[in-house]
């Protein structure tokens, strides 16, 4: 029994000697900066695993992603300049924003087309329909001229 | 004639869109994770694998075409390709390996052990096979991160100006090689 409260004891000490180190490695000298690494950890994506962001994933590449972001973050690097940094070695896939090139230009503009043409459809269907409903004094007289007969017909009976 | 093209407007937007999408699908993702085509090898200064006191550097790599092998023994795809890479030191590729080392880790004290990992390695290569000219120990991956590495096997083909000409994710088999790698090769011997 002894045994196993000294073995408790000590378990639970190696883990709130461990609780620790986390906490102090994520230890920022301002909000301003540890706002820049939360961004950062966000969007930017693991290169390993496809459709999780860094601060997501427990692969090894992702957890030296986070440690050089932090790095970088304390150095005082700016967001662009980290972001820029994972580009030049992992590729455009490693943000979760891409940018503008012949490539991605499919993404921004298709979108825009879609709503452009389905706002001209329904336009388009729109005058049409007012076209087929305009009615001329001609359409007035004819109307009129058919009431009188009904109602001729309507008396005789 | 004009609203006959107008009504096919919607089809060929679709056509469009089922090409694009198809590409996604079945295009190899990995194939464009990687940011270093075209650039120098960058600098670095490590171990050697099997002796500390022996130091590599960028430099050292110059003056001839040669494969870098990212593997660690932890990895099933590279022990599976050591076989296929030797026969190809045989035919006289000269080929480098990184050794990406998963166990240690600095955030969690120090319980790595080199000659333990160098038994392993040395056993690893008896069994297998040994393509090797030499291994860069990459303790705290370092050089990976800076060459884009995600994982292993991953192999980078440097020309003799240390210029990145290929970077491949996954094992080299013949098919691989036969279609990326020699037809590299092949444009840039004279």
């Amino acid at each position: 029994m002894k045994k196993l409260m000294l073995a408790l004891a000590l378990l639970a000490g190696l883990w709130s000697l461990s609780a620790n180190a986390v906490e102090d490695k994520y230890q920022f000298k301002n909000a301003e900066r540890e706002q820049t690494f939360k961004e950062l950890v966000q969007e930017l994506r693991c290169p390993k695993c496809q459709n999780q962001n860094i601060a997501d994933s427990d692969a090894v590449v992702a957890k030296d992603l986070r440690d050089r972001v932090l790095d970088m973050v304390r150095e005082g690097k700016s967001k662009q300049e980290v972001i820029d940094f994972m580009i030049d070695r992992y590729g455009y896939f490693v943000h979760y924003q891409p940018p503008v090139t012949p490539a991605t230009i499919v993404l921004w503009v298709m979108p825009v087309v879609i709503l452009v043409l389905g706002f001209g459809f329904i336009v388009f269907r729109q005058k049409k329909a007012a076209r087929k409903q305009s009615w001329s004094p001609e359409d007035e007289q004819k109307l009129a001229e058919l009431i009188k007969q009904s109602q001729r017909k309507e008396r005789t009976s | 004639m004009n609203k006959k093209f107008l009504g096919l407007v919607p089809l060929l937007i679709f056509v469009l869109l089922c090409v694009f999408l198809y590409q996604g699908l079945f295009g190899n993702p990995r194939e464009l994770q990687t940011g270093r085509l075209g650039q120098t090898m960058p600098a670095f200064e490590l171990p050697d694998l099997m002796d500390e006191q022996k130091r590599w550097t960028d430099q050292d790599l110059l003056g001839e075409v040669y494969l870098l092998n990212v593997w660690g023994t932890w990895c099933p795809t590279c022990i599976a390709e050591l076989g296929y890479l030797t026969e190809l030191r045989e035919q006289g590729v000269r080929i480098i390996g990184l050794y990406y080392e998963q166990a240690y880790d600095p955030d969690f004290g120090d319980q790595f052990d080199i000659n333990y990992l160098r038994t392993d390695v040395q056993q690893m290569l008896a069994r297998a096979g040994d393509p090797y000219q030499f291994n860069i120990l990459d303790l705290e991956r370092t050089l990976a991160l800076d060459l884009g590495v995600s994982g292993a096997p991953e192999t980078f083909l440097v020309d003799k100006n240390g210029k990145i000409i290929l970077h491949h994710t996954g094992d080299i088999n013949p098919r691989v090689w036969r279609s990326k790698f020699a037809p590299a090769i092949q444009e840039l011997q004279p």
